[in-house]
C-alpha cells in the first residue's frame, strides 16, 4: 500500500530541491525588506551589493578555479581611482570613466596574472598579497594625482549620460540589476565549458592538463574574470560614496570579502550574495566602531574556517558534491 | 667624498634594519620547518614585542631589560596561544593550506585591532638601551643601538645554530623539517614540536621589535610591513633555511636603504615588494636553495 502511494507522488519532489532555493529566498527577503524600509538599511545593502560584486569575482578564481588571491583589492583600487581621477580631473561622464577604470584594471591583471599565476601555495598568496600593498602604498604616494591620505571626492554619482542616479532606492535598484547580471553569469559559468575547465584545474591541475585542459590559460582567464569583478566593484563604490582614499581599497577589504565568501559558502552561486548581505548585516551593531567591526570580521572568519569551512549557501547547495577539504597543509 | 660616507652611513643603518629583517625570517623558517605552515601573523609578534616592553616600561616602570624580558615571554606564550586556538584545530581538521593562510591572517587582524583598542593608535617608541654618542669612524657616525642590533641578532643566531645542532629538542625539531611521519614513528611529540616552534618564533619575532623600536617607532600596524620584509628574506635565504633568511634580510636591508636614498623614503615598501616580486618570479627557490 505504502508502496503504491510511494510510487503515485511525483517521485521528483524533494525537499532539498526546495531548501536550494533558500539563500535567493533570504537575499531577496533582505533586499526587499531594504526597499521598502528606506532610511540607513538601505545604504547598508546598498554597500553589501558593493562587496557582492567584489566577491562574486573572488569566487570565481577561489571557489570555482580554488586559487589563491590576497590581492584583488588592487583591482578594486585601480578602477576605483582611475574613475575618480577621470571624472573629478578630466570632467568625463562616469559611464565612460568606469568602463575605462574596468579597462585599465583588466589589461594590469593580464600582465600581472602572466607571471603571479605560476607561482603555487604560500608563494601565489604572498605574491598576491604583495600586489595588493603595492598597489596601495602607490595610492598612498602617488598624491599628485591620488591626493595621499587625503583622497579624492566630489566624485559625480553613477548614471548615463546626464541621467544620474542619486537616490538611494535608484542605487539599490541599479545594484540589485547588477548583482543579478553578475550571479547569473557565474552561474552560467559554472556549468559551461569554461567553467568544468575551471573545476578540472580546481581538482587538479596534473589530470586538467592529462584531460587537454590548457591549466594556465584558465587559471589567467580566471584571474581576468574575477579581476574584472573586482574593478567593478571598485568604480561602483566611488561613485557610490563620492569619496575615494587608500584606507577604502586596504587589507580591510581583503579581509572583508573572504569573511563573505566563507559565510555565503565558497565555490557556490549563492554564496557571495548571501555572505555580503549577512556580513553586512550583522555587525550593524558595531557599526560606530570600525576598529570593533575589523576585530568580529576578523575573528567570525577563524571560527567560520574552523567549524563551517563550506558556509551557509552550501548547506542549501545539493548540486555540489561535498569536496573533501583533504591533502595535508 | 661626502657623498661616500652619506652612503655608507645609510648602508650601516640597512644592515641594521636587515639583521631584523632576519630575525623574522628566521621566525617564519622555524613554524614552517616543524609544520609546513607560513603562518601570516608573524608580524603580530614583531609589533607586540615593541608595544608590550613600552607598556611595562612606561606604566609598569620596570627597568629596560626586565621589562624586554617578561613582554618576550609574554608574546613566546601568546605564540602557543594562536597555534592552540587557531592552527591546531585547523591543522587537526586536515585544512588546506590555504584556509591555514586565511586563518593566521585573520588572527594577525585580529591581534592588531585588540592592540588598537587597548592601546589606542598612538605610536610609540622606547629608548635606546646605551645612552651614549655614536662611535665615529672616520666620517660614519655608528649607534650602539645599530650595535646593539648586530649583537644581539647575532647572538641569536648562534644560539640558535647551537640548540638547532646540539639538542635533542633542537635535533628533534629538525627531525620534523625533514620527515614528520619518519620523525612521529621514531617516538618525536610532532604536536608539541609544532606548539614549540611557535612559541620560539613568537619569542624571536618579539627581540626583532624590541631591537628595532629604538630606532624607529611601533604602533598597531607596523606589523604586517614587518611580516612582508620578513617573508623576503627567508624567499631570498630559500624558504626554511634559517641562516639563508637571515642573509636574505641583510640583503633585504640594504636594498631598501639604496632604495630610500634614491627613491626617497615613501617608496620603502614598494621596493621591499619590488624584491619580493623578482625574486618570485625569477628565483622562488632563492638565492641559496634548490627548488622546492
Amino acid at each position: 500500500m505504502t508502496s503504491l502511494l510511494a510510487t503515485t507522488l511525483p517521485s521528483r519532489f524533494r525537499w532539498t530541491d526546495t531548501l536550494a532555493w533558500l539563500p535567493w529566498i533570504i537575499s531577496a527577503g533582505i533586499v526587499g525588506y531594504a526597499f521598502l524600509s528606506g532610511g540607513y538599511v538601505v545604504t547598508l545593502v546598498v554597500f553589501a551589493l558593493i562587496y557582492a560584486v567584489f566577491v562574486i569575482g573572488l569566487n570565481i578564481f577561489m571557489g570555482f578555479t580554488n586559487q589563491v588571491s590576497f590581492g584583488q583589492n588592487a583591482f578594486a583600487a585601480i578602477s576605483g581611482y582611475t574613475s575618480a581621477v577621470l571624472t573629478t580631473a578630466y570632467e568625463w561622464t562616469t559611464l565612460p570613466a568606469i568602463a575605462v577604470g574596468v579597462a585599465l584594471a583588466v589589461l594590469c591583471a593580464f600582465l600581472i596574472g602572466y607571471p603571479t599565476l605560476r607561482l603555487k601555495g604560500h608563494y601565489l598568496a604572498m605574491g598576491t598579497l604583495a600586489i595588493g600593498l603595492i598597489t596601495y602604498e602607490i595610492s598612498v604616494e602617488w598624491s599628485s594625482v591620488t591626493q595621499g591620505y587625503m583622497g579624492i571626492s566630489g566624485i559625480p554619482p553613477l548614471g548615463i549620460g546626464a541621467y544620474e542616479v542619486t537616490s538611494d532606492r535608484g542605487q539599490l535598484a541599479l545594484l540589485v540589476v547588477i548583482v543579478l547580471i553578475l550571479t547569473f553569469m557565474s552561474a552560467r559559468i559554472r556549468t559551461s565549458r569554461l567553467g568544468r575547465a575551471f573545476f578540472a584545474v580546481a581538482g587538479s591541475e596534473d589530470a586538467a592538463r592529462a584531460l587537454g585542459v590548457d591549466v594556465a590559460r584558465y587559471k589567467l582567464a580566471s584571474f581576468i574574470l574575477s579581476a574584472a569583478c573586482a574593478a567593478l566593484a571598485g568604480s561602483l563604490f566611488v561613485h557610490v560614496v563620492g569619496f575615494v582614499s587608500p584606507e577604502v581599497f586596504g587589507l580591510h577589504m581583503v579581509i572583508l570579502s573572504f569573511t563573505m565568501l566563507y559565510v555565503g559558502g565558497i565555490g557556490t552561486v549563492a554564496g557571495p550574495l548571501l555572505g555580503a548581505l549577512i556580513v553586512s548585516l550583522l555587525p550593524d551593531t558595531f557599526r560606530a566602531f570600525k576598529d570593533y567591526q575589523d576585530l568580529a570580521y576578523g575573528a567570525v572568519l577563524i571560527l567560520l574556517l574552523i567549524y563551517a569551512p563550506r558556509g551557509l549557501a552550501a548547506l542549501f547547495d545539493r548540486y555540489v558534491p561535498a569536496k573533501k577539504v583533504g591533502g595535508a597543509p | 667624498m661626502g657623498d661616500l660616507s652619506f652612503v655608507l652611513q645609510i648602508l650601516v643603518s640597512g644592515l641594521g634594519v636587515g639583521c631584523v629583517y632576519g630575525l623574522i625570517g628566521i621566525g617564519f623558517c622555524v613554524i614552517y620547518n616543524a609544520s609546513g605552515i607560513v603562518n601570516f601573523a608573524q608580524g603580530a609578534f614583531v609589533m607586540l614585542g615593541g608595544m608590550i616592553t613600552h607598556a611595562l616600561l612606561q606604566r609598569a616602570g620596570l627597568p629596560l631589560p626586565l621589562a624586554a624580558a617578561i613582554s618576550i615571554v609574554l608574546v613566546a606564550a601568546l605564540g602557543v596561544v594562536v597555534e592552540r586556538v587557531v592552527v591546531r584545530p585547523l591543522w587537526n581538521r586536515q585544512a588546506t593550506m590555504f584556509v591555514m593562510i586565511l586563518a593566521t591572517l585573520a588572527a594577525q587582524i585580529v591581534i592588531e585591532r585588540l592592540t588598537l583598542i587597548v592601546a589606542g593608535d598612538q605610536p610609540r617608541t622606547l629608548p635606546v638601551f646605551t645612552d651614549l654618542p655614536p662611535i665615529r669612524i672616520g666620517t660614519i657616525a655608528i649607534g650602539y643601538q645599530f650595535l646593539w642590533i648586530v649583537g644581539g641578532s647575532l647572538t641569536i643566531v648562534t644560539l640558535l645554530a647551537l640548540f638547532f645542532r646540539m639538542t635533542n629538542t633542537g635535533k628533534a625539531m629538525r627531525a620534523c623539517a625533514i620527515n614528520r611521519e619518519a620523525a612521529s614513528l621514531l617516538g618525536i611529540p610532532v604536536s608539541r614540536m609544532l606548539a614549540l616552534s611557535f612559541a620560539l618564533s613568537a619569542a624571536l619575532g618579539a627581540i626583532a621589535g624590541i631591537l628595532i623600536t629604538p630606532t624607529q617607532y611601533t604602533a598597531f600596524n607596523v606589523g604586517v610591513p614587518f611580516a612582508i620584509s620578513g617573508f623576503i628574506a627567508a624567499i631570498v635565504g630559500g624558504f626554511g633555511r634559517p641562516f639563508g633568511a637571515f642573509l636574505g634580510g641583510l640583503m633585504l636591508g640594504l636594498v631598501q636603504a639604496i632604495a630610500v636614498v634614491s627613491l626617497g623614503a615613501g617608496l620603502k615598501n614598494v621596493a621591499a615588494l619590488s624584491v619580493l616580486l623578482v625574486f618570485l618570479f625569477f628565483r622562488p627557490s632563492g638565492l641559496l636553495g634548490t627548488s622546492k
